[in-house]
């Protein structure tokens, strides 16, 4: 198992967000993670990649690491990459300078050589340069290195943030909301991008999504929060047949007592 | 030229050789007396506090108005090794630079818990206190200030004139120029970067946030330090707690706010710029304040990224545009 967690458990005052989840991955899959606003998707990201730490009497292990109480940086080491919902770009840096910072974690030379400026220092920084050039091309940003990120547009920015993500060459890869906010052309050409990069790194990848379309045709297996608990796990035809997800989603099914009752009261 | 900029950018080394031969030069077929010789040793003293500068605030993005205390620690390292010890520069330089860094430390751990303007008023406090603490020290001298500090001697040689002693503030002000600029291109400068846009996407791309903090207030001190050692030296080797006052301060933040926050050769523009306005205006002394706050506020708001930055943007929008009609062809 790549990413293990186990009894997760997150509370924020008297609200569960994430409440005893137990969720294994193994290594190669594409995992979706959906369910309604506030079920504790983005609340699990945050818990495995260290932002929160969890609540006393969790476990989370990651590619045989115990990584329950470690810190952002050294999950972030470790090879577990994540984006954000909100994107969080370094908006004023140039979009080259964003993806290079992504590879901090695989930069070989030492501190003292850099107060130096060793020559080795400047050759290693042109390969980095390249290879992460390369890197923008293959989203197709590679025109764009110089500018600041804030002059991207939308759609651009969510590719940066993938490009920045890829960088440190992760074997675990966490998307939250890869796709929001973009128009459905735009969505196939993300996603696209997203499995030749899956295939060409071989990357693990968890994938939060609200446009169900992404999650059913991608994902090999979903997992369904609600309420901070996981409510069904399983194929997307599985799951897409589950009743506790389809009542998460839309609401109780009842018969025409239940209904009178409900709205006489 | 053009593989003249690429032996250049392989070999950032041989540019500073290069600027140091010229340096070398200008004196003998520029300067016309010892003022100007003078000037120019402060201007290298202020490069050296806006290129530390600009590291812990262009680059880190961490907001401190405590900087002047931690050139006084420098300058009083110096002063007080001088008068206790009888120590030279070459003594007192070091020297100065390892005790201010330690105080950096001092001055970056409230940064893990403050931002902005709060970290901002904990570090003036910090300055404000070293320099009173000089002031009522009669370890340091007090109010009276440390006097006719040596100058160095090379091979018998004193430089004990402002004249001389250009050749020695400028090879310090050129090695301090070369390691910020070679810090600040490699990935420790690009991890202050993104601390400073986002401490929480930093840490997911592996970043210690806390480590570059105070790894960029250790840098910063240091170079503070250099630079007050070197001060402490200039002829006539005098140093005074009034020289370390909050207006010191503002003036060293409009160097790097001026040259560009952020910008690699920022702090260098605005030092060589508003010291030599500052020493120009010196008989409007009423109002040098007054229009170095107006040159801060009217900088951030039409040119926030200084000259600098400025000037990297007309040629980034230059070779953008030029990018897209040749692919337009």
């Amino acid at each position: 198992m790549l990413l293990k967690t186990k009894n997760l458990m997150k509370a924020f005052g008297g609200l569960k967000a994430i409440d005893k989840v137990d969720f294994e991955l193994p290594a190669g899959e594409i995992r979706g993670i959906i369910g309604p606003n506030g079920s504790g998707k983005s609340t699990f990201f945050n818990l495995v990649s260290g932002v929160y730490d969890p609540d006393p009497g969790s476990y989370i292990e990651f590619n045989g690491h115990d990584i329950t109480n470690e810190p952002p940086h050294k999950i972030g080491a470790l090879g577990l990459s994540r984006t954000f919902q909100l994107l969080r770009l370094y908006q004023d840096m140039s979009v080259i300078n964003n993806v290079m910072s992504g590879y901090h974690t695989r930069v070989k030379y030492k501190f003292f050589d850099a107060v130096i400026g060793r020559k080795k220092i400047w050759d290693q920084e042109k390969e980095i340069k390249d290879e992460m050039m390369e890197l923008l091309s293959f989203v197709g940003l590679a025109d764009y290195a110089e500018l600041n990120a804030s002059e991207l547009s939308g759609g651009q920015r969510r590719l940066l943030v993938l490009a920045r993500a890829i960088a440190m060459k992760p074997k675990l890869l966490m998307l939250d909301e890869p796709a929001a906010g973009l128009s459905p052309v735009n969505v196939d050409n993300l996603m696209k991008i997203i499995m030749q990069l899956k295939d060409k790194y071989g990357l693990t990848l968890i994938i939060i999504e609200h446009i169900l379309k992404v999650v059913m045709d991608t994902c090999n297996t979903v997992t369904v929060l609600d309420h901070g608990q996981k409510i069904a796990e399983g194929t997307p035809s599985q799951v897409k047949d589950d009743n506790a997800v389809i009542e998460a989603y839309l609401g109780k099914k009842m018969n025409d007592e239940e209904m009178r009752k409900a709205l006489a009261v | 030229m053009e593989k003249f900029k690429k032996i250049i950018s392989q070999y950032p080394f041989l540019g500073f050789i290069i600027a140091y031969l010229v340096l070398l030069c200008v004196p003998t077929i520029f300067f016309t007396d010892l003022y100007q010789s003078h000037l120019s040793s402060l201007i290298f003293i202020n490069i050296i506090v806006a290129a530390g500068l600009n590291i812990v605030k262009g680059y880190c993005g961490q907001v401190t108005v405590g900087h002047v205390g931690l050139y006084a620690v420098g300058s009083y390292t110096a002063g007080c090794m001088f008068m206790y010890l009888g120590s030279d520069l070459w003594m007192t330089l070091p020297a100065a630079i390892i005790v201010t860094g330690l105080f950096g430390i001092a001055f970056g751990i409230p940064s893990f818990r403050l931002e902005g303007p709060y970290l901002a008023l904990a570090t003036l406090g910090g300055g404000e206190a070293i320099r009173l603490f000089i002031e009522n020290g009669e370890f340091f001298g007090s109010t009276y200030g440390i006097s006719s500090i040596s100058q160095p001697v090379i091979f018998g040689v004193p430089f004990d004139t402002p004249d001389k002693y250009y050749y020695i503030s400028m090879p310090v002000m050129l090695i301090a120029v070369y390691f910020s600029y070679s810090i600040l291109k490699s990935s420790i400068g690009r991890a202050f970067m993104s601390v400073r846009e986002d401490p929480i996407s930093a840490a997911a791309s592996g970043i210690d946030i806390k480590k570059y903090k105070i790894l960029a207030f250790i840098l910063s001190a240091m170079f503070a330090g250099a630079a007050g050692a070197v001060y402490a030296h200039l002829p006539p080797g005098y140093i005074h707690p009034n020289n370390y006052t909050v207006i010191e301060m503002v003036t060293f933040l409009a160097m790097v706010v001026f040259g560009g926050l952020g910008h690699i050769w920022g702090g260098i523009i605005g030092a060589i710029i508003i010291t030599i306005v500052y020493d120009l205006t010196r008989p409007l002394y009423e109002y040098q304040l007054f229009i170095f706050g107006l040159t801060i506020v009217l900088t951030i708001l039409f040119m926030p990224k200084g000259i600098g930055g400025f000037i990297d943007k007309i040629f980034i929008d230059k070779r953008f545009k030029k990018k897209k009609v040749e692919e337009g062809k």
